[in-house]
């Protein structure tokens, strides 16, 4: 099996168009692609289906109010009515990632949710505005949240380090999460196509048949982990509101 | 329940027929094993690399080669526990 057949290639990164900025390599890449075609769908998948604004919606239109009234129903539970005003950010992560996900299922394309970096600038950008969140509508009080009420207090020095490391840990939990059940279920996709072809005869026939089972299994984690997402986001809004 | 309609009776059933299916497609959706288990050792691993990189900063500045590491590395296994908890008790009040 040389390099090229390995169930890993599907997420090399190669640079469609080479650009270089400053000593920095900003190449044009198929993950940029990848990305570029996602939030081009979303944008005309969103305004094509909701510009008729008919009273009875189309099945399209429907779907679009459906993924709508989605996150606004997931804000208003966790958040409540603060939450409103995190709708474009939480919908647009939500869509983002989801639209993501599913354009990596199509064949020869390429999952962006599948390389670690890329979640995790999303997981900072949620880590670093929850934050700053929480110093807006708190202050210095902010701090208070590492702080457990009616615990003796010879246990706060060994209970505030580890409040902070869990509260530092949430980014990563996010973003490993998403990225490792991308590149888990594409890898596995991809191992089970090798034994199609490498098993004797129609024996072949039973991998292919469990491919089809899982490429369903993998919509549904696409799915699933979108939502996750956009779920630990509303969460975590929801703690820089009310600490404790 | 009796119903003077044949039709109605069999609708009846037949909407039953669907609830059922419908609850039984719910909770099928309930997580997988797998999925419950990767979500716990996500939060403990994440928890170990802050603990640990906090820890190897800490020796790295103040020159205190492996007692900074240790401590950390401690700290951030209680606070992985310390995930795993609160995500065993967001899953509790879900149900």
């Amino acid at each position: 099996m040389a390099a090229k057949d390995s169930p890993l290639k599907q997420f090399e990164i190669n640079p469609i168009s080479n650009i270089e900025l400053g000593g920095y390599n900003i190449s044009f890449t198929n993950s940029s692609l990848a990305m570029l075609i996602t939030v081009l769908v979303i944008t005309l998948f969103l305004t094509l289906t909701v510009n008729t604004r008919s009273i009875i919606p189309s099945r399209m239109q429907l779907i679009s109010e459906l993924m709508y009234n989605f996150i606004a129903q997931l804000l208003s539970d966790t958040v409540g009515d603060n939450g409103k005003r995190y709708f474009p950010f939480v919908f647009s992560l939500f869509m983002f990632v989801l639209i993501g996900n599913m354009v990596g299922m199509i064949p020869y394309q390429f999952t962006f949710t599948s390389h670690i970096i890329v979640t995790f600038a999303l997981a900072a950008v949620v880590f670093i505005g929850v934050t700053i969140l929480g110093f807006i509508n708190h202050g210095i009080k902010f701090f208070t949240f590492f702080y457990i009420p009616g615990v003796p207090f010879y246990m706060h020095p060994l209970l505030i380090p580890i409040e902070v490391i869990s509260y530092l840990s949430r980014p990563i939990s996010l973003s490993v999460r998403l990225f490792a059940n991308m590149l888990a279920g594409h890898t596995l996709l991809k191992v089970f196509a090798g034994f199609v072809v490498s098993m004797p005869f129609f024996t072949g026939v039973f991998p292919l048949a469990f491919i089809v089972a899982l490429t369903g299994l993998e919509i549904l984690i696409a799915f699933l982990q979108a939502y996750v997402f956009a779920i630990l986001t509303c969460l975590y809004i929801n703690d820089a509101y009310h600490l404790h | 329940m009796s119903y003077k309609n044949k039709n109605l009776e069999e609708l009846n059933k037949k909407i039953g027929n669907l609830e059922n299916k419908n609850n039984e497609v719910m909770s099928n959706k309930k997580e997988t094993g797998a999925g419950f288990g990767f979500k716990i050792s996500t939060e403990i691993i994440a928890a170990l690399v802050v603990g640990v990189g906090i820890g190897l900063i800490v020796d790295n500045y103040f020159n205190t080669k492996p007692i900074g590491l240790i401590i950390f590395f401690i700290f951030g296994a209680l606070a992985g526990f310390l995930n795993v908890y609160r995500v065993m008790r967001r899953i509790e009040k879900q149900r």
